[in-house]
């Protein structure tokens, strides 16, 4: 069941991407950078939020006042409030389209576990991030939310009250809670880069930002949107006040929304029902190569005496599986008698794709389910037929 | 034409060896067990893990063997399974078009292609369309017999199987 649904999902996904291929060339393809997308939609997030950053106070008194001085008295303020608030929705919607992406064709599993485990931790963060953010505005979808978030970390067993006072900064609101917010809304901002590092770590050559033409629409778009539809505040959040229903937003609020129409424990439950099948997914479901249907042609192996120390597969690998280490001894052939450096294959890094193999011209890599003389003889066959 | 004297390179389909990646275009049902393709059996398709794993020399030492063309089809550009196998596959594959271009190797005889694993109608027709330059070449070509081979091997001397 889980197999075919997803296999319906990778034919969607690829029938998608033929159908854009129509309209774009296919390097343009934008589903082909959604993770470029999402870091891109990141740095605008952090160059407008230094900018609102000068500009906030956080404190219940004047954290209302000081958005609303951004946004109508400071030169460009409100417009860049508004990129704040879409450029968020463009990244977490890229950041989900990225998942499902990446889900959807299977390249999350084997030797690519860890861009998976980090963009979970990632995600994670950014609802964190998104919810903060939310809060900080310190109107009443603001007081609703911080509420809500209260109510949220109570339902979790034996913790959570002592999250949640952690969060507010004692039994009630104070001056400590915004603070505390802020914190949590620039603080897992920055680990956002952290993780990134981790998600990269493996990658050589990572795609990290779209092509120009997308990151000129992504700016027009949201700076667009900024201008025509501002972002703005509701009335200020009068903390004696009974919190009201909170209006729905799809991009980040979602979970608090629920917390209004099931009891909270269930979001919670739901919530982490997600992010653990997401942490276990690529090890749980994780099928032999051979039951996938997939080839499963070996690790790459090096052929010491063939090695010249050419660092070509070391270039190529997209794996950063492949590392030069000082050679032990000279190789055999006469290309090799001088070499200084010899390549080695770290395992785990290895995903079996022979692209270290079409690299080398000194026959030094093979994979052992599928050799050389194996490919030489299909084409001997072939070509006698 | 002359109806006379047909040319003879067109009676013979032009005899071509296609790797195909594993994610890229899939051609089951398209081919028999030994790899022909049913729609042009003078093709025959030999899978590969990736489109980066064919050294460029395989393409070259195939040219040798007697083939009139090969091709290689990666996954689309920007979506490769392995990230980037099919732009280093196209890259290799210019580079040698370049190389064999010295040796009087046309550059129609050795093509790079990107098709999605579902993309068949696509991938026929450029195949067909292929066949159709190869056949235009061995129709200029003349009288003399495949000049792809003939070229190819003269500096290197005889393919070696290794």
């Amino acid at each position: 069941m889980y197999r075919r649904t997803l296999t319906a999902l990778q034919r969607f996904t690829l029938r998608l991407d033929v159908a854009i291929n129509r309209v774009y060339p296919s390097d343009l393809n934008p589903l082909y950078y959604t993770g470029g997308l999402t870091n891109l939609f990141l740095f605008i997030l952090v160059l407008s939020g230094i900018f609102i950053f000068l500009y906030y106070v956080p404190s219940l008194a004047d954290a209302h006042p000081s958005v609303t001085y951004l946004t109508d008295r400071v030169p460009y303020g409100g417009l860049i409030r508004g990129i704040h608030r879409y450029a968020a929705d463009a990244f977490i919607v890229a950041a989900l389209l990225h998942l499902f992406r990446n889900w959807f064709t299977d390249r999350y599993l084997f030797s690519r576990d860890s861009p998976w485990i980090s963009g979970m931790f990632m995600l994670l963060l950014g609802g964190l991030i998104g919810a903060t953010g939310y809060i900080l505005v310190w109107d009443e979808r603001a007081l609703a939310t911080l509420s809500t978030f209260t109510e949220l970390l109570r339902a979790i067993p034996a913790i959570g009250g002592a999250m949640a006072s952690l969060l507010v900064g004692g039994g009630g609101l104070s001056e400590g809670t915004l603070p505390r917010v802020l914190l949590l809304h620039v603080g897992p901002a920055s680990a956002l880069y952290l993780l990134l590092w981790w998600h990269y770590i493996r990658i050589r050559h990572p795609k990290v930002w779209p092509p120009a033409t997308w990151v000129l629409v992504s700016l027009g778009v949201v700076t667009l949107l900024a201008a025509l539809v501002p972002a703005v505040s509701g009335t200020p959040a009068a903390p004696g006040a009974t919190p009201g229903a909170i209006p729905l937003d799809v991009f980040f609020l979602l979970p608090f929304w629920l917390a209004g129409v099931v009891p909270p424990v269930l979001v919670v439950l739901l919530v982490a029902g997600l992010f653990t099948a997401g942490f276990v997914i690529p090890y749980v479901m994780r099928e032999a190569p051979r039951e996938m249907g997939v080839r499963h042609a070996g690790i790459a192996q090096i052929i010491d005496g063939n090695c010249t120390g050419c660092e070509l597969c070391y270039y190529d690998c997209p794996y950063d599986a492949i590392v030069m280490v000082p050679t032990p001894h000279p190789g055999l052939t006469r290309a090799a008698a001088n070499r200084k450096l010899l390549a080695a294959v770290i395992d785990s890094r290895c995903v079996e794709c022979g692209i270290c193999i079409g690299a080398c011209p000194f026959e030094a890599l093979e994979l052992p389910g599928l050799l050389e003389s194996d490919v030489r003889q299909r084409v001997a066959e072939a070509v006698r037929a | 034409m002359m109806p006379s004297q047909p040319a003879p390179g067109a009676e013979r389909a032009p005899r071509v060896v296609g790797f195909v990646c594993d994610w890229a275009v899939a051609t089951t049902g398209l081919t028999d067990a030994a790899g022909r393709l049913a729609a042009h059996p003078s093709v025959v398709v030999i899978r590969v893990p990736c489109s980066g794993f064919i050294r460029p020399s395989w393409l070259e030492d195939t040219l040798k063997a007697g083939a009139d063309g090969v091709f290689v089809v990666g996954c689309p550009y920007g979506d490769c399974l392995n990230r980037e196998g099919n732009y280093l596959m196209q890259e290799r594959i210019e580079q040698l078009q370049r190389r064999l271009q010295r040796r009087k190797v046309e550059p129609e005889r050795l093509v790079m292609l990107a098709h999605g694993l579902h993309d068949r109608e696509a991938f026929l027709a450029d195949v067909a369309a292929m066949l159709e330059a190869l056949g235009r070449l061995s129709a200029l070509a003349g009288t003399k017999a495949a000049p792809a081979r003939a070229a190819a091997a003269s500096p290197a001397g005889p393919a070696q199987e290794g």
